[in-house]
């Protein structure tokens, strides 16, 4: 199930799951269910960037090494 | 972080290895600063404290630098650079860890809302699922899950790695990265439910009437 959700399915083991949850509603449903929880994770969690200072000191890192 | 341990070379082995080294320097820059964003945010839901997430990140540039022989060109520089990092927090942090399954709320919501007034990158709002629930909410949600299903979920829905990359990570065959996926998303589906409730949202949608 989670496989479906992230396309890491094999292209055969996709066929069979297709095939398999339009015939199954309670499968189906667990799989919109899950699809919803991943994007809601990809939509709510805030993407911080790293600070101007954090970048600057490791781009010098390699200059103070030698 | 700036005073290195490391030996001076003299001017003549300076010059001597400064060709190979500029080299090296550029790669380095071209292929992994890149993704210094991504590893902050990783290091901070890691620490949960932005000083503690700015050392990590600096401590792993520094690993990586020095080990940057040993990295397989073609791979995934963003996922060896996560192994570097998180190996690191374990070392530095683990030990002195809260008990797993301990969640503060409390502190997760003031770390939460300090650092998001500072920066963030651009938020798509339109979740079509449990669309009232705020930001530092799903985040809870997420952080109380027990630390193998968070871990994962953050691997793979935050970072986009593939399976393979995250079993590599986490030192587990991926039948188990799967299997950690499906439970982890299905409890944090009971988390957000239960928040949804405490919070008066409603939770009703179109496929549950």
């Amino acid at each position: 199930m989670s496989a479906a959700v992230d396309g890491e399915l094999t292209p055969k083991e996709r066929e069979g799951f297709e095939k398999h949850i339009v015939k199954c509603p309670s499968c189906l449903s667990e799989f919109k269910e899950a699809q919803k929880t991943k994007s809601l994770i990809r939509e709510k969690i805030v993407r911080f960037k790293a600070p101007q200072s954090l970048v600057n000191s490791v781009l010098k890192l390699t200059d103070s090494l030698f | 972080m700036t005073s290195s341990p490391h030996k001076k070379n003299t001017p003549a082995q300076k010059s001597a290895l400064s060709e190979k080294e500029k080299i090296k320097q550029q790669e380095f820059q071209e292929e992994a600063v890149e993704h210094i964003n991504a590893l902050y945010n990783y290091a901070l839901h890691l620490s949960m404290n932005p000083d503690d997430a700015h050392d990590l990140v600096q401590e792993t540039y520094l690993k990586a630098y020095k080990f940057f022989d040993s990295f397989e060109k073609g791979t995934n520089c963003k996922a060896w650079l996560f192994k570097i990092l998180k190996n690191n927090y374990i070392n530095k942090f683990r030990k002195n860890a809260r008990e797993p399954g301990k969640v503060d709320y409390d502190l997760i919501k003031d770390f939460y809302h300090s650092i998001k007034d500072t920066q963030s990158d651009s938020e798509d709002l339109n979740a079509g699922y449990f669309r009232s629930l705020m930001h530092d909410e799903v985040y809870q949600a997420l952080n109380s899950l027990p630390e193998e299903f968070k871990e994962v979920i953050q691997l793979c829905d935050i970072e986009g790695f593939t399976y393979e990359e995250i079993a590599n990570m986490v030192e587990s065959p991926i039948g188990t990265v799967r299997s950690r996926l499906y439970r982890g998303r299905k409890l944090l589906r009971s988390k957000l439910n239960e928040f949804a409730k405490k919070y008066g949202y409603n939770t009703d949608n179109e496929e549950t009437p």
